[in-house]
């Protein structure tokens, strides 16, 4: 009886492998996209301060940028060279970027 | 004078194609990781709060399954001898464990290569060694599942082709959900 159980599973197994590896490829973002401020932080902050920069492993973003970073160059430049935990991004976004993604925390996360 | 004619170390060789496959198996898992864009998105979450949350049991899952694994290969082989009679289970809960193990491990993993990619930047350390030992993981796996299903290798080649596997769970859980736990919090649902 074990043995059957099992060997259903290992079944289940192999076709949850192939599962996974087309969901892989079917869920491949359009490059083209990342432009945006949004794409830009869903790739890259999102991980650590939320989908919705609600925060997490990172501190929280949405609604409280603007008064803790007044001056937006200051906010750009904590992306652009890191500060703490928080990794530099300036081998990964280019100052397009860094602007695109900090205006979007400043503008279109949600404040609560 | 007769001259003797030698394959060179046939046992041996013959453990090239599990290694060739679990070597392409990790290197297609960590090509892909590379050249993916991460998309940063979060996965459903079951009933845990969030996405990390469910990964960091998920993979303490993974551990204990890999425990389990290992102590019942250590009874079946006999390397220790408790309990003094072996179970006419354990084999099947063997093979049950290590499956259950791998399935836990999908979803894991899929939301590791998907939403986050691989690191490669060496400078972050925890990252990147996790994203090492991820592509070894299903690398080891694939050796492992067929060293198993062949009779004809060298006797170590399952031990050690088993205890890679588990080392590099060791070191995914100890990049990942430890450290999750240590920073975020515990047992942090």
């Amino acid at each position: 009886m074990l043995k059957r159980i099992v060997d259903v599973l290992q079944i289940v197994a192999l076709v949850s492998a192939l599962v996974f590896v087309v969901l892989l490829f079917a869920n491949e973002p359009d490059a083209a996209r990342a432009s945006s401020g949004k794409e830009i932080f869903t790739a890259n902050c999102a991980r650590c301060h939320g989908p919705e920069g609600e925060g997490g492993v990172g501190p929280r973003l949405a609604g409280t940028v603007v008064a803790e970073y007044p001056d937006i160059e200051d906010q750009e430049a904590i992306v652009r060279d890191g500060r703490g935990s928080m990794p530099s991004f300036r081998d990964r976004l280019t100052p397009e970027q860094i602007s695109a993604v900090v205006a979007y925390t400043r503008e279109d996360l949600p404040s609560s | 004078m007769a001259v003797q004619t030698s394959a060179p170390g046939p046992a041996v060789s013959r453990l090239a194609g599990p290694a060739l496959v679990g070597a392409a198996v990790a290197l297609a898992v960590g090509v892909y990781g590379n050249v993916h864009d991460p998309t940063g998105e979060a996965l459903f979450t079951l009933f845990f709060t969030a996405t990390l949350n469910m990964k960091a049991w998920l993979a303490t899952i993974v551990l204990l399954l890999a425990g389990f694994q290992l102590l019942s290969a250590a009874r079946l082989y006999g390397k220790v001898h408790i309990p003094r009679q072996v179970p006419p289970w354990l084999g099947q809960a063997h093979r049950l464990s290590g499956t259950l193990a791998f399935l836990v491990s999908l979803p894991v993993a899929y939301h590791c290569l998907w939403s986050l990619g691989f690191e490669s930047d060496p400078d972050q350390t925890r990252r990147f060694v996790h994203s090492i030992a991820g592509c070894f993981f299903y690398g080891a796996f694939a050796s492992k599942v067929l060293v198993v299903r062949s009779r004809s290798l060298p006797g170590w080649a399952l031990p050690a082709a088993g205890g890679a596997l588990f080392t590099s769970v060791v070191v995914l859980w100890l990049s990942s959900a430890l450290w999750f736990f240590d920073t975020v919090g515990f047992p942090e649902f």
